[in-house]
């Protein structure tokens, strides 16, 4: 999907500013059974912006929410941690799940992130079967075990 | 005394005073500059240590992208590729993507090495004899430990940070389960003796030993005394568990010979014992 035709629904945003890591993690999630529809941004603002349906995205229906936002941490403009603060804080994005999908596995990341409320926290093998093998679970685990609160209420 | 020689005393008095007080002068002034240079060092170092902090975070996270990618497009040309490339290519290919995994694996080992000098260090009470069973039974339970054979004795408390011997135990147990793997019934017995300056634990196991000429290499980063090929590892599991020994102000050291297995000791000083510890003898 690109970037500049994302007005329809989607399961999985992606906020990714390595082009090859965005790549990898597109391809493990479409191969998956569960074929979510994957958008892809590559900054932080960028992804505040589809979200809160704001700049380029200001037209978006903000009642199409994904079922899950996969969040590296190290971004241009605005961090993974600001952005998760940002959604996290607002009533409007604040149930949206989010999975922190980074390198890093430093102790003080992994803290900040719970605290600030992140639903998961994934560190990215390095290993590219691995890195596929954990894409395809957290697929299958987000768009089928989990309940997600999108379009749940009624 | 007449008036002079009166006069006399008094002057070289107050010179002696005056003297005295511009030692203490001098002295005062000293111990300034010194304390100036303790805290300019202090400072120094401390941005030093920063600057190693940050190094490794960078480390952590900008080498791992590019070997993923590395190993990502050599896996994705292999299978988009399949049977149409010679053989030798697709070998080649695979030889791309595992050393790249494995350059990943050692920053991942030298890591989770610089990360215990940064470590808190929480000295509290730990039960040794629950603490190994744990170890033993998360070995079995991943799968590690194959059908190695668990002998712990009763090792009673040591006073230590729990979370960096919790660590230790795991590579020297998991070190031990590793060599002894292929031995025709692996067996990894752990215990204590006691010896006239307190006790000695060990780790003893049945593998593949190693050869005392070689011994000064067991605890260095990225050492290795066998071909990765045979067993898997990179190299820095017995020098995280030294390291953690030091921080303890403890020391290991190891015994072995080639296809009779490996015996490693290690102690802790008398501080680190509690009463139990020694009641066991």
């Amino acid at each position: 999907m690109d970037t500049s035709t994302f007005s329809e629904a989607i399961d999985v945003l992606l906020v990714e500013d390595n082009p090859n890591d965005a790549e990898f993690a597109m391809r493990a999630l479409r191969r998956g059974p569960t074929a979510p529809r994957v958008a892809h941004v590559e900054d932080g603002a960028k992804a505040l912006d589809y979200l809160f349906c704001t700049g380029e995205w200001a037209a978006r229906d903000p009642d199409m929410v994904p079922k899950v936002v996969l969040l590296d941490l190290k971004l241009p403009k605005v961090d993974g941690l600001e952005v998760l603060r940002r959604l996290k804080s607002d009533p409007r994005t604040r149930d949206i799940p989010v999975v922190v999908l980074t390198s890093s596995k430093e102790p003080r990341d992994i803290k900040q992130s719970y605290a600030s409320g992140v639903n998961s926290y994934v560190v990215k093998p390095v290993n590219f079967e691995a890195f596929n093998r954990c894409l395809g679970e957290l697929a299958s685990y987000w768009m089928g075990v989990n309940q997600s609160p999108v379009g749940s209420g009624g | 005394m007449t008036h002079n020689d009166l006069a006399s005393l008094l002057q070289q008095l107050e010179q002696a005073h005056a003297q005295r007080a511009a030692v203490e002068e001098r002295l005062r002034a000293a111990n300034e500059q010194l304390e100036q240079r303790v805290a300019e060092r202090t400072a120094e170092l401390t941005a030093t240590v920063r600057e190693l902090e940050n190094f490794s975070y960078t480390v952590s996270h900008d080498l791992r992208a590019p070997l993923r990618a590395i190993d990502g497009y050599a896996n994705i040309v292999i299978e988009d590729e399949r049977g149409k490339l010679a053989p030798d290519s697709e070998r080649m290919l695979g030889q791309i993507g595992e050393n790249a995994r494995r350059l990943g694996r050692l920053i991942d080992g030298l890591l989770s090495f610089t990360r215990l000098s940064r470590a808190d260090f929480n000295r509290g009470e730990v039960d040794l004899d629950r603490l190994v069973l744990e170890v033993a039974a998360e070995l079995q339970e991943s799968g590690v430990a194959g059908n190695t054979r668990f002998e712990i004795d009763r090792m009673g408390t040591v006073w230590g940070d729990r979370e960096l011997l919790r660590n230790f135990w795991m590579q020297l147990l998991g070190n031990a389960v590793k060599f002894s793997s292929r031995a025709g019934r692996p067996r990894v017995h752990a215990g204590l003796r006691i010896a006239a300056d307190g006790p000695i634990f060990f780790v003893e196991d049945n593998g593949v030993g190693f050869d005392m000429r070689f011994a000064g290499k067991l605890f260095g980063v990225f050492q290795r005394l066998h071909h990765e090929s045979d067993f898997e590892g990179t190299g820095v599991g017995l020098a995280i568990a030294r390291r953690i020994a030091e921080r303890h102000g403890g020391r290991i050291w190891a015994e072995g010979r080639p296809d009779e297995g490996a015996t490693f000791y290690f102690s802790f000083p008398r501080e680190c014992h509690g009463d139990d510890s020694i009641k066991l003898a």
